[in-house]
């Protein structure tokens, strides 16, 4: 099969249509797409989620018009021109290519019965027509909907999905006026410490004190300070603690006295970020303290706060939720997780899950879209057994060089896209866990498939390594070695990638497929910190890997070190904090305040 | 006689046999038209670039399993890449925000616990006895008899338990297992 084709429609998401064969091109200046959609009513889909099909009748069972053969290897064709059947059997005889040269021009092109492709008699190969998929895709979804607006196909956008249009990045720098005031009002950072080698070291790196069984905290710490868009935002100041502080004495001390802790409209984890950040940059490279945030923290998260180690994910979540929700009380600010406009937690981590879920029995499919901070993944069930190798799902490739094969048959390791294929695969609902389908109005078994309709800025990917039997009682902790990559596309996972491959993959443009190609950029990820847990169970250890301007650091509490990036390739990760290799920048919403 | 009959099991074995070479070869023209149609529309994915990720991995895991290379240091006794070194538990002192005493900081938490009257530890105090360490340990365990409230309810947390017995409220379960 040959691979790259040149470019000669615009592109959906970086598919690209192959240049039409001459024969193609003729069909079309001839017929336009009025064939394509005279088929439509001989699309049928069966079963509900399955391949399209041509008949002409539902129980049609075609054959060759010339010898009668069908099924088997041998492919039948309906010729567009005339709808004359005919069979194609390479190497053996090629009723439809006899078809076509005899009643040539005019009858080259014509349409696999069984599996809606079109195809060219004359260069005896299969091909590829824009409008030919969107008859076929409107023909497969219109089972799937209660005639109503689909949410498979591109529509106007949920309410949390709305948009706003991208810019153009533009640089700033100060002006000499804005320098002369960021001058008057702050002082320089001391000049970095320098090695005995005299290098340079990447500011915001400092080691954090363990506090007494801190390392979770610590370690999930250490990634939000090199976490860039947080980063960012705290250090260009936009969330300065001094005037939220201000500013909630006053609104304390303006409210009426109410029953509630009256300290509570004072403690804003953003502020203790805030002071970390601040801290952390500030060049000074002795071990910082979190003390403030712990006592902050343990005020929010009343029922995580003891001397206890805790769970670094569980934490990760608590904190994010603790930066929201002062948001909230602030202001009526919009509660719309989805696209972060609620609070620079969201911001940054927010994405949005897309749920489907088909009735088995009609076809009817089910959309909900719900926020997600971050996902949480299972390791395979069975060690070995279930070796992940390249990926199984949209690709076939012929590729057949003997180490590539071996090497991914012979490890049978656990991979972070294996997993990630295991979360957008589709899941047969149990008997027990029937699903109400509207078009049915019965309950009916169903196909579940999870995917991702946004991308966050910033993708926390958490390892369950804990397993929990409530049989028998008993935890335990999964060790298992998850290979996972230090560049990820997540292209596949999205949810227009999800529908194509449902819908056969047909050129069209699915819910969330971009109208530009920039998609192809915002879906890939570079890794840039790694939290590892070391140790038993109810006996552990935290550590973080980060990496800055390409190298990695092992930041153990205290203790920050240089590691060769095999250190971390090696690592048992439990979660992984990927960032997005291109940002785009979009219009602001409301007006600048000067 | 039984010619006629072998015959017939023949002829059933041959039409199965052909029935099932039928379909057999409807779904491998599936898979090629599939393939086709993924080359042309260039929606294969990056298999280069995963396979020479799990290349890499494969070569780093290995490369760190060698007795051979020094593997890495426990940092607990190292110089940072600072120049500096630390106590195993930090000796930084600083006021605690709740009842302004000074506090070493890597005692800080088991003070915090206590000053703020939260934790286990908090309320039960005077009940210091071997079954609450024994619960301790059990941290893991869905049921457990001692917290008032209920602990959150992921099941998916690596929860590390104190290590030490009931007497030792500051032993630090920082130090990674060997």
């Amino acid at each position: 099969m040959s691979s790259r084709i040149d470019h000669h429609h615009l592109p959906i998401n970086g598919q690209i249509l192959p240049q039409p064969c001459p024969h193609l091109v003729e069909f079309r200046s001839r017929n336009g797409a009025k064939p394509f959609r005279a088929l439509q009513d001989c699309l049928r889909v069966k079963p509900p989620g399955g391949h399209a099909s041509i008949r002409r009748e539902p129980n049609e069972v075609p054959r060759c018009g010339a010898c009668g053969e069908s099924g088997g290897v041998t492919r039948l064709y309906a010729c567009l021109a005339c709808a004359a059947v005919h069979c194609h059997a390479p190497p053996g005889p090629s009723h439809a290519a006899v078809h076509g040269e005899s009643m040539s021009p005019g009858h080259e092109i014509a349409v696999d019965v069984d599996r809606a492709e079109l195809f060219c008699c004359a260069c005896r190969d299969q091909v590829y027509d824009r409008d030919f998929d969107a008859a076929v895709v409107l023909a497969q979804t219109a089972a799937s909907t209660l005639h109503t607006p689909s949410s498979i196909v591109r529509s106007p956008h949920p309410e949390n999905l709305r948009k706003r249009r991208r810019v153009d990045y533009r640089p700033w720098t100060p002006d000499p006026r804005e320098r002369v005031l960021v001058g008057s009002c702050s002082s320089p950072l001391n000049a970095t410490v320098l090695d005995s080698c005299s290098r340079d070291f990447p500011s915001g790196l400092r080691g954090l004190n363990n506090l007494g069984n801190t390392c979770f905290m610590n370690s999930v710490l250490q990634a939000l300070l090199h976490t860039p868009p947080l980063r960012n935002y705290f250090l260009s100041d936009r969330h300065n603690r001094y005037y939220c502080q201000k500013k909630s004495t006053v609104v304390n001390n303006g409210s009426k006295s109410n029953a509630g802790n009256p300290t509570d409209s004072r403690i804003c984890l953003a502020c203790d970020m805030d002071e970390m950040f601040s801290a952390v940059f500030s060049g000074d490279r002795t071990p910082y303290s979190p003390a403030k945030f712990l006592y902050s923290w343990w005020q929010h998260a009343a029922n995580l706060a003891s001397y206890e180690q805790q769970d670094a994910h569980e934490f990760f979540i608590s904190m994010l939720d603790g930066i929201h929700e002062k948001v909230e009380k602030d202001r009526r600010k919009t509660q719309s997780q989805g696209n972060g406009d609620c609070c620079v937690a969201h911001r940054v981590f927010s994405g949005i899950l897309r749920s489907d879920v088909m009735c088995m029995a009609c076809g009817f499919t089910s959309t909900t879209y719900d926020p997600c901070v971050d996902i949480s993944l299972d390791l395979e069930p069975n060690q070995g057994g279930s070796a992940k190798m390249v990926s199984t799902k949209s690709n076939h490739s012929c590729n057949g060089e003997a180490d590539h094969m071996n090497l991914s048959q012979n490890c049978g390791t656990s991979t972070l896209m294996g997993c990630l294929d295991r979360f957008t695969r589709p899941e047969r609902l149990g008997s027990d866990q029937k699903f109400f389908c509207q078009q049915c109005q019965v309950r009916q078994e169903s196909l579940k498939q999870m995917s991702i309709r946004k991308l966050p800025l910033v993708s926390c990917f958490h390892i369950k390594r804990f397993e929990h039997s409530s049989i028998r009682k008993m935890s335990r902790k999964v060790d298992r070695y998850l290979q996972f990559p230090f560049s990820l596309d997540m292209a596949p996972y999205l949810s227009s990638s999800i529908l194509r491959s449902r819908f056969g993959n047909r050129y069209f443009p699915f819910d969330g497929d971009e109208p530009d190609a920039s998609n192809k950029l915002s879906s890939e990820f570079e890794l840039f910190a790694v939290v590892t847990h070391t140790g038993k169970l109810d006996a552990g250890h935290y550590v973080t890997y980060l990496r800055l301007s390409n190298q990695w650091y092992k930041c153990d509490d205290a203790w920050v070190t240089e590691v060769n990036e095999s250190i971390v390739r090696a690592a048992q990760g439990y979660m992984m904090f990927y960032v997005q290799k291109v940002l785009y920048y979009k219009a602001s919403e409301k007006r600048v305040v000067p | 006689m039984s010619v006629p009959n072998e015959d017939k099991m023949a002829s059933h074995a041959q039409l199965s046999s052909h029935f099932f070479g039928d379909l057999l070869d409807s779904i491998i023209v599936d898979v090629a038209s599939e393939c086709h149609r993924i080359a042309r529309l260039g929606l294969d994915r990056n298999l280069e670039e995963e396979e020479e990720e799990l290349k890499l991995s494969a070569q780093a895991r290995e490369r760190v399993a060698d007795p051979n290379n020094s593997g890495e240091a426990n940092s607990k006794y190292v110089v940072d890449i600072f120049g500096q070194t630390h106590p195993p538990i930090a000796s930084d002192i600083f006021e605690c925000m709740n009842c302004h005493r000074p506090i070493m900081a890597g005692r800080f938490a088991p003070h915090l616990e206590k000053c703020m009257g939260k934790g286990r530890k908090a309320r039960l105090k005077g009940t210091r006895s071997s079954t609450a360490a024994q619960n301790r340990h059990s941290r893991g365990s869905p049921v457990s008899t001692y917290p008032p409230y209920p602990n959150s309810t992921s099941t998916n947390q690596l929860s590390n338990g104190t290590s030490g017995v009931a007497g030792e409220e500051y032993s630090n379960g920082t130090f990674p297992e060997s």
